[in-house]
């Protein structure tokens, strides 16, 4: 990033983040930190080998910086159909529980802002939040630190089960800039959530959230989330810890994102835990979409899977970086990890980058990546039964997503999601 | 041809068809008239261009058109993309089905038999209505209903796959159906039943061309005309007592450079037109 632009955040982050300060107190400290590393690192450029596939040039655009307003309006787009009745709705980064419904939330889940879960928390709440949420160098984890306001956490011990749905509403219609969400989610006990997290924005927006997520002991979270067509620049960071016998189920599904950059960090700590990492998006244009996954093997008897399936189109690019680490301790640890796209255009691209790390010699770790174009024959044999031949392209993107869509129990919300993949789908470059 | 047949109504006219496949010229001057209701069988050694003429008629991109035309109920058939012709009532069979991992073989036929339906202008049918309509095309053809959730022809048996064909052809009401090598990987049983879910959708104004390298399938689908097809031409067309004429004799006379030698069939069909 060039000095000029780099100075426009900078200048505007100083004012913003001390303008923060003012009003409350607690996380100056952090904010300090964020401010100061952002200043130091900026955004990395393509030469930074975490960043070779996703250039944040646009970014230094003027209109960024700023962050947005906290009031804003919803944008307009169909409800999912979610079956839950527990709705928290953030607007521009912040949680708005003017908007939220929390009526239906059971006894052992709790759902607060930071300023109230700092004042309540004990000792160990606090030791877990600053373990899931640390200081960091990462530059959107910075951005995030230097303007913390308040963000969101999520609490459920014991025996229980619920389904929430967030819905991260960005307007950036009157003006355009950033957006930045910092939450914590907590799971002990036996505790089962499954989390929507649904993502609609207008307007020039950068929209940046950062999860700190702890699956304690036999605690199972499911985490859905739906980036709706029209998001701007998306920048998600979740750093998970899975314990003995949890199981961390992610998806991620998108469409008509300029910049998606979804960064995950999964740590099985305690045997019998797994993980399921699954993306499906389709791109057109000049989009990006950049999964970077780590999963961390800690030890012995966990197993990972990991279904990564994009359609790319235009002049759209696609990476994937996924690494498994397995410590030396983790005898008996299964992982497998796929990546694969169809590639519709000559100018569309993928980027593949499996990295493996294995300490351990009982191990079993597969990775496979294909890039491939659309089954010409599948096509023919769709039309020759009377689909044109832009439906029988729309149903090629259901069948290469099926893996990843397939485990939606919800069939009304697996449809919807398909249904948003297969409408972004470009149209042929030759009709015949 | 007499004059006659040309004028009568005709529901597949090939008239002199050249086509190619990436430049190599397969089919070289075909002609074949079909009237509606009749069934022709095609047969002819591998490699002859059976599955070429199937292919050009249903619209394979991968098949040039040279010269010649394709009339089909009287308006260009060439004119048309597939899926047009699939609407306008032509199905294939094809020799072999292709498998669509990821899409159910109930989603695939419903979105082909709602295709079809809003071109005809009539209402699509819900997942119920649906849903009873296979079931009993299901029973027609013999097919475990269990193959309705598993995806398109995926992992499908030989057989399984042939019998999903003309479960197909079966929901989507075709005017003309090609069915090309339908019985090649079947075994008699198999077969039996094939042909007779064939034979229960014969009938009305509904034609069928019959793709075979062996004659057995004609045992029980009858054809009213059969036709060799020779290095892209037909060579000789007559009754159904060709076909057992050819499984007598094979198609090593078609290699001798003989004339092709009129025998009974021919006559009778000369004389019935
Ligand atoms: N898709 C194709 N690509 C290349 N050659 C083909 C293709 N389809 C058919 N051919 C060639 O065309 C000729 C006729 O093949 P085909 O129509 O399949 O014959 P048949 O069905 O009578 O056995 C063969 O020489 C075959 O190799
Ligand atoms: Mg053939």
């Amino acid at each position: 990033m060039n000095n000029e632009a780099l100075q426009h955040w900078n200048n505007s982050l100083t004012g913003q983040s001390e303008g923060l300060s003012s009003t409350e107190d607690l996380f100056s400290t952090r904010r300090k930190a964020g401010v100061d590393s952002f200043q130091k690192n900026g955004f990395p450029g393509r030469r930074h080998e975490e960043w070779r596939y996703t250039s944040l040039k646009s970014l230094s655009e003027e209109g960024y910086p700023a962050c947005l307003p906290h009031e804003g309006n919803l944008p307009e787009v169909d409800e999912l159909i979610t079956s839950s009745d527990i709705r928290i709705v953030l607007i521009n980064g912040v949680f708005r529980k003017d908007l939220s419904d929390l009526t239906a939330l059971p006894d052992e889940v709790r759902v607060e802002g930071f300023s109230d879960f700092r004042q309540r928390a004990n000792t160990q709440e606090i030791e877990n939040f600053d373990r899931m949420l640390p200081l960091s160098d990462h530059p959107f984890q910075s951005l995030g630190d230097a303007l913390l306001d308040d963000g969101l956490v999520v609490t459920a011990i014991g025996n229980t089960d619920a389904r929430i749905h967030i819905l991260h509403a960005y307007d950036g219609t009157d003006t355009s800039g950033s957006a930045h969400i910092t939450g914590m989610i907590h799971l002990e006990g036996g505790a089962r959530l499954e989390i929507l997290e649904e993502f609609r924005s207008q307007g020039q927006v950068m929209g940046n959230t950062r999860w700190g997520i702890h699956v304690g002991d036999e605690c199972t979270l499911s985490r859905q989330r739906i980036l709706r067509p029209g998001c701007d620049v998306v920048f998600h960071g979740s750093r998970v810890e899975v314990g003995k016998a949890g199981l961390f189920q992610d998806l991620i599904a998108g469409s008509g994102s300029r910049l998606v950059r979804n960064e995950i960090h999964v740590s099985l700590n305690g045997a019998g835990g797994h993980t399921d990492l699954f993306g499906g998006y389709v791109s057109d244009g000049d989009e990006v979409v950049d999964h970077h996954t780590t999963i961390e093997h800690a030890v012995a008897d966990c197993t990972s899977r990991e279904i990564y399936r994009g359609v790319l189109g235009g002049k759209s690019r696609g990476a994937f970086t996924g690494m498994i680490h397995v410590h030396q301790d983790a005898q008996r640890t299964d992982a497998k990890q796929s990546n694969d796209a169809i590639l519709l255009s000559r100018n569309s691209e993928m980027n593949t980058r499996p990295r493996l790390e294995i300490y351990a010699d009982d191990v079993k770790c597969t990775h496979g990546a294909t890039v491939g174009e659309l089954d010409e024959g599948a096509l023919f044999y769709l039309r020759s039964r009377g689909v044109s031949l832009e439906e029988a392209r729309r149903m090629m993107v259901r069948a290469f997503t099926a893996e990843v869509f397939g485990e939606i129990e919800n069939e009304g919300l697996r449809e919807q999601i398909i249904e948003q993949l297969q409408a972004a789908m470009p149209a042929s470059e030759c009709v015949t | 041809m007499s004059e006659n047949e040309k004028e009568g109504s005709m529901i597949l006219e090939v008239n002199d068809l050249h086509a190619s496949v990436e430049d190599t010229p397969i089919l070289r001057g075909l002609n074949l008239n079909v009237k509606p209701g009749e069934v022709h069988a095609i047969m002819g050694p591998n490699g002859s261009g059976k599955s070429t003429f199937a292919n050009v008629i249903a619209g394979h991109e991968d098949y040039a058109v040279d010269s010649g035309s394709v009339l089909y109920n009287g308006i260009d058939l060439l004119d048309l993309s597939p899926e047009e012709r699939a609407c306008e009532g032509i199905f294939l069979a094809f020799q072999y089905p292709v498998s669509i991992p990821g899409i159910s073989n109930a989603y695939f036929l419903r979105s082909a038999l709602n295709a079809v339906r809003r071109y005809r202008e009539e209402s699509e049918v819900d997942a119920v209505d649906f849903l009873q309509l296979v079931r009993s095309k299901m029973a027609l053809v013999g097919m475990d209903e269990k193959l309705l959730q598993r995806s398109v022809n995926d992992g499908f048996s030989g057989g399984e796959k042939k019998r999903n064909e003309i479960l197909q052809m079966a929901v989507l009401d075709p005017k003309l159906a090609i069915l090309d090598e339908t019985d090649s990987g079947l075994d008699i049983d198999a077969l039996r039943i094939v042909a007779e879910g064939v034979n229960a959708l014969r009938g009305g104004d509904r034609s069928f061309i019959v793709v075979t390298h062996y004659q057995r399938l004609l045992d029980y689908i009858v054809p009213d005309h059969v036709h060799v097809l020779s290095q892209g031409q037909i060579v000789r067309s007559g009754d159904k007592t060709l076909a057992h004429e050819l499984e007598r004799e094979g198609y090593s006379w078609l290699d001798s450079g003989d004339k092709p030698k009129k025998s009974e069939a021919d006559q009778k069909v000369q004389e019935a037109s």
